[in-house]
């Protein structure tokens, strides 16, 4: 019965006759709202996608990070500071890291090699339930290696099929076989890694046994955190701690729109689309004024009027808005984002195929549609209630 | 209303409906669980930025200097980016 009534209101048949019969009218604001609301939804999906699913990783990482420093550079630690730490009341779960970067000189690219403890039974347990299929007594066995799609696609290319040939800063070379490839949806991460057993990653930077590149722990206690830190101080007079809350933080401002440019460039688009608005219709259009004329010559009121254009705008806005979010939807969540994920990873390395997790917040979309839709509304309310304020006569000519 | 109108809120309401349905029946738990694996096993959970080599790829731990100025506060393209 509802939707009997208002298939038969005059009003609305009026409203919707007259969406149509203008069309070329409404087809040009609306494909200059639904590009502005899609590229801006689009870095939003990106941004709060990747903030989501880093800081949900970031669950997993120990609470603090120590490395030696020398002048003002990290450097390797020594590995019997993992026994003075662990010394301390209040730690637990202190174990090294050994990665870095190795360099691919004839390409300029470079890769994240890491190296993990496979003797550590929860870092074997992990690692096999992550690649499937991993034959952990044949990959220690032999100097193997497990790499990212980003490098195994590009060792590929360049014919290292099976195995890799990497440089030691001794000169020498080391053969690494190629044992199998992380999973793509580990891309966001993992890329660009490559994880061999510690010892190894030791050999291929040249590392001395009793070095690390850094050493993790935890600390259950929060309230204990700025103690530990300040007994490190005292224990060691060369290094630097990073903590977890610091990398949270980083993590949180690191896509986060506000501080990026992507905001300011959205107010700007905005704005200028507004005053082109505002500009178009305050003009002297005769059709427009005319038809104002005339709804009042028949005995609109000037509340009729406004209520004709506001219903009218609002049909461009909702349908720009539900177009513009959709389409940016489909693009990151369904096609990965193309283009536009480089802004965010960067493009000068390896090429990355990034899976988005699909992440709405919906008080961020009604944020949009706010300042979205209130300027629109103005820029077309205004000069039309402008008009339907002079009498009929005067408007129409 | 006219026939048009309705075909045109029809297809906005697929469209729209499409996407809650996906973001509804999405499972984004394995991928979530695949990452957080590969932090358990390296211990770094810093994303894959695809940096030049004389830009930081670890998040926090690596930083650039320049070698003519080392005290200049420094800035690379990612820092244009985002915010610090």
């Amino acid at each position: 019965m509802p939707s009997r009534i208002l298939m038969n209101n005059a009003f609305l048949h009026f409203l919707t006759l007259l969406l149509f019969k203008q069309k070329g009218k409404h087809i040009g604001a609306v494909l200059i709202s639904v590009i502005i609301i899609f590229l801006l939804s689009s870095v939003l999906f990106i941004s709060s996608s990747l903030q989501n699913t880093l800081l949900g990783t970031l669950e997993n990482q120990s609470d603090f990070t120590l490395s030696r420093v020398q002048a003002g550079k990290a450097i390797n630690t020594p590995s019997d500071w993992l026994d003075k730490v662990l010394e301390i009341n209040g730690i637990s779960k202190v174990a090294p890291r050994v990665y870095g970067r190795y360099f691919f000189t004839p390409r300029e690219k470079s890769f994240l090699v890491v190296g993990v403890d496979l003797f550590d039974e929860q870092s074997s347990k992990e690692l096999q339930s992550l690649v499937k299929g991993l034959d952990l007594k044949s990959f220690l066995s032999t100097d193997s290696m497990l790499v990212g799609e980003g490098v195994k696609a590009f060792l590929s290319e360049h014919y290292y099929k099976d195995s890799f040939s990497f440089k030691t800063p001794q000169g020498s070379f080391k053969k690494v076989k190629i044992q199998q490839t992380l999973p793509s949806q580990t891309n966001l991460i993992a890329n660009d890694m490559i994880i061999m057993s510690i010892d190894l990653a030791r050999e291929v930077f040249g590392l001395g046994e009793d070095e690390v590149t850094d050493i993790t722990f935890n600390v259950p206690n929060d309230a204990e955190w700025d103690n530990i830190i300040g007994k490190l101080h005292l224990l060691f007079y060369d290094v630097r701690v990073v903590e977890k809350r610091e990398i949270r933080k980083a993590y949180e401002n690191l896509y986060n729109y506000k501080g990026g440019l992507f905001l300011i460039l959205y107010l700007v688009a905005m704005v200028t689309f507004m005053l082109i608005l505002y500009q178009r219709y305050s003009m002297v259009y005769s059709t427009e004024r005319k038809e104002i004329g005339i709804l009042r010559a028949v005995g609109w009121s000037i509340k009729d009027i406004l209520k004709l254009k506001f219903y009218e705008t609002a049909v461009v806005v909702l349908v720009s808005f539900v177009l513009g979010v959709a389409l940016a939807y489909l693009y990151v969540f369904i096609w990965d984002a193309p283009l536009l994920s480089q802004i965010f990873l960067g493009g000068a390395n390896l090429p990355n195929q990034v899976e988005f997790v699909p992440v709405l917040e919906f008080g961020l979309l009604g944020s949009i549609f706010l300042f979205y839709a209130i300027p629109f509304l103005a820029a077309v309310l205004i000069p039309a209630w402008k008009i339907a304020v002079t009498p009929p006569k005067e408007a129409m000519l | 209303m006219i026939k048009e109108f309705t075909i045109l809120v029809s297809m906005v309401l697929l469209l729209a409906g499409f996407v809650l349905v996906h973001y509804v029946t999405h499972n984004g738990i394995s991928s979530k669980e695949m990452l957080s694996s590969v932090t358990k096993v390296t211990k770094l959970s810093s994303p894959t930025l695809s940096v030049a080599y004389y830009e930081p790829r670890v998040l926090s731990y690596e930083e650039v200097l320049n070698p003519a100025y080392p005290q200049m506060q420094t800035m690379n393209k990612m820092d244009l980016v985002y915010a610090k």
